[in-house]
């Protein structure tokens, strides 16, 4: 994976962060914070949490890999599963 | 099987699923070496309407190790890309195909072949069409002619052949599957039988080939093409691999699947049968998964294979010598992970240095013989099996002979054989497609309308 597109897969990475942040708080600052980078990636995109006690998220686009280390992301990630 | 459904994971996924891996230099090119690696086991030929073909989600891959380290020096890849002509028809085929672009080809097939060596990619061709399946007489009236349409030239003299083909291995699946049964030897098994001949249960399927001949000085560390057989340079060691992505996920708006990730090996293939029988069953996907530099976690199974210690069981009193023998299997160490050192066989040598790797070993600089023995270098004949392998050696009987214990003497003067350690073997013989004088060299494949039934007993 180049550089550029491993910032673009982080940047897609702290984008979700920052949505899951804004809809809690609600209100505009939630669209504020999740209009597309410039630079974010632009193609489905498949996350996976192999442990979900761990701080790892492995985000694949096309043929690359990039492991996101952010555990408010898995946390909410998990939570958007309800519990299951 | 030398490696078809040797594993429970790749036994669910035929397309990536590697059956055979051969390495010999070329006898109508002796300048150059043919690597072939084939793939989805056991084709019925009559297995329309959607029948086989190469997967458009898989890499397919052919590799080779020239510095000792047991590591990919150069890599061989292959991409295949597959078009429907006409989306309103069910068939494979709307009239007969008599040349491989013919538009009557409903399903056709092409690929791309890049080389790797280091950083270095190259692309040696693309938009190369396949051949159609043999599907039968009308569809496919002349299928020698379409099997050598889809031989491609490539730059410095290389040809590449990706398609269906008749499958060159043969073996009797149903009796050594079956509690270690050898048809010829039935009456002294455990459990006895009356003795018959073997049969060859790969005779009547197909596989999908993918060959390529390269010049020699192509594969050696130095480029050159090397004339001593005990020149360090003068051995290569071989495997193929297949690869998926990471995740595959379906998609429900086309019933189709899309992938994502990195390519990961998910088969891999060096010596005929060492997955197969040598693996213990829980490790075998693992195996599927890793590089041949990281084979010293088997070599165990190597040194006490279990099959050498089931033999003197399944037939009780055969193998007296066999069964005392407690040292370390010293000979199929050096013929399956390391290749034969020098001095072992006077005048020969493939080894290709210290780390414990399934390849297949190559010495490019022992010509071609030009009266092949099927037994290879246990028949005096060094140009074959465990020196590569040709299409014509008899793995299954060298690997039995060999961890029956014939072997152990190249390392251990002091044992004696037993009798039945020279002669054991299936029984079978190759009753395949005849091999071709040329490349891709493997037989035609049996077309569909040509199958008829084989027969199946409940008891």
């Amino acid at each position: 994976m180049s550089e550029t597109s491993r910032r673009n897969v982080i940047a897609v990475a702290g984008a979700g962060a920052a949505v899951g942040a804004a809809a809690l708080m609600g209100g505009g600052a939630a669209s504020a914070a999740s209009r597309p980078s410039r630079i974010s990636a632009q193609e489905p995109l498949v996350a996976y949490v192999e442990d979900h006690r761990s701080d790892r998220v492995t985000l694949m686009i096309g043929e690359d890999e990039v492991v996101v280390r952010d555990r408010d992301l898995v946390t909410r990630l998990l939570a958007a599963m309800g519990g299951k | 099987m030398s490696s078809h459904r040797e594993a429970p994971e790749i036994s669910k996924d035929p397309v990536a699923d590697s059956t055979d891996v051969y390495a010999f230099r070329s006898p109508a090119n002796p300048g150059n070496v043919v690597l072939i690696a084939n793939f989805i086991p056991l084709q019925k030929p009559d297995s329309g309407p959607n029948f086989f073909e190469f997967g458009d989600d898989v890499l397919y891959e052919i590799h080779v190790s020239n510095k000792g380290t047991a590591q990919a020096d150069i890599s061989y890849q292959f991409k295949f890309k597959t078009k429907v002509r006409n989306d309103r028809t069910f068939l494979y085929n709307t009239g007969q195909i008599n040349n491989i672009d013919d538009e009557s080809w409903n399903r056709p097939q092409s690929y791309s072949v890049k080389r790797v060596k280091g950083n270095d990619t190259t692309t040696l061709g693309s938009n190369l069409p396949c051949p159609p399946v043999n599907v039968g007489k009308r569809s496919t009236p002349d299928y020698a002619k379409l099997g050598e349409q889809a031989v491609h030239q490539l730059p410095r003299g290389r040809k590449v052949f990706a398609g269906q083909r008749a499958d060159a291995f043969w073996v009797d699946l149903g009796s050594i599957f079956d509690l270690g049964a050898l048809r010829p030897f039935n009456e002294a098994h455990l459990i006895p039988m009356g003795a018959m001949d073997g049969i060859n249960s790969v005779q009547s399927f197909n596989v999908h080939t993918i060959a390529i001949e390269v010049p020699i000085d192509e594969l050696t560390r130095d480029g050159s093409t090397p004339s001593d057989p005990m020149s360090a340079t003068s051995t290569i060691g071989v495997w193929a691999t297949a690869s998926r992505r990471t995740s595959r996920v379906f998609n429900k708006k086309t019933g189709t699947y899309r992938d994502f990730g990195k390519w990961r090996q998910v088969s891999r293939l060096g010596n005929p049968l060492f997955n197969e029988v040598v693996v213990p069953m829980a490790e075998k996907d693992l195996w599927n998964s890793r590089e041949p530099s990281g084979d010293s976690k088997y070599q165990k199974f190597v040194y006490k294979p279990e099959l050498a210690g089931l033999l003197p069981v399944l037939y009780p009193g055969v193998f007296p010598n066999l069964e005392a023998y407690d040292k370390r299997r010293a000979d199929l160490h050096a013929i399956l992970l390391t290749g034969i050192p020098e001095g072992v066989v006077p005048g020969f040598q493939n080894y290709t240095g210290p780390v414990p790797s399934d390849m297949l070993r190559l010495n490019v600089a022992i010509p071609p013989s030009k009266d092949p023995n099927p037994l290879g270098l246990v028949g005096g004949d060094a140009a074959g099996f465990p020196n590569g392998r040709r299409l014509e050696d008899n793995v299954t009987t060298i690997e039995l002979r060999a961890i029956a214990g014939l072997t152990i003497p190249l390392v251990d003067p002091s044992y004696t054989p037993d009798d039945a350690a020279a002669a054991v073997e299936d029984g079978s013989e190759y009753t395949n497609s005849p091999l071709l004088g040329e490349f891709p060299y493997l037989g035609l494949p049996g077309g569909g309308y040509q199958t008829e039934p084989g027969t199946t007993q409940a008891s």
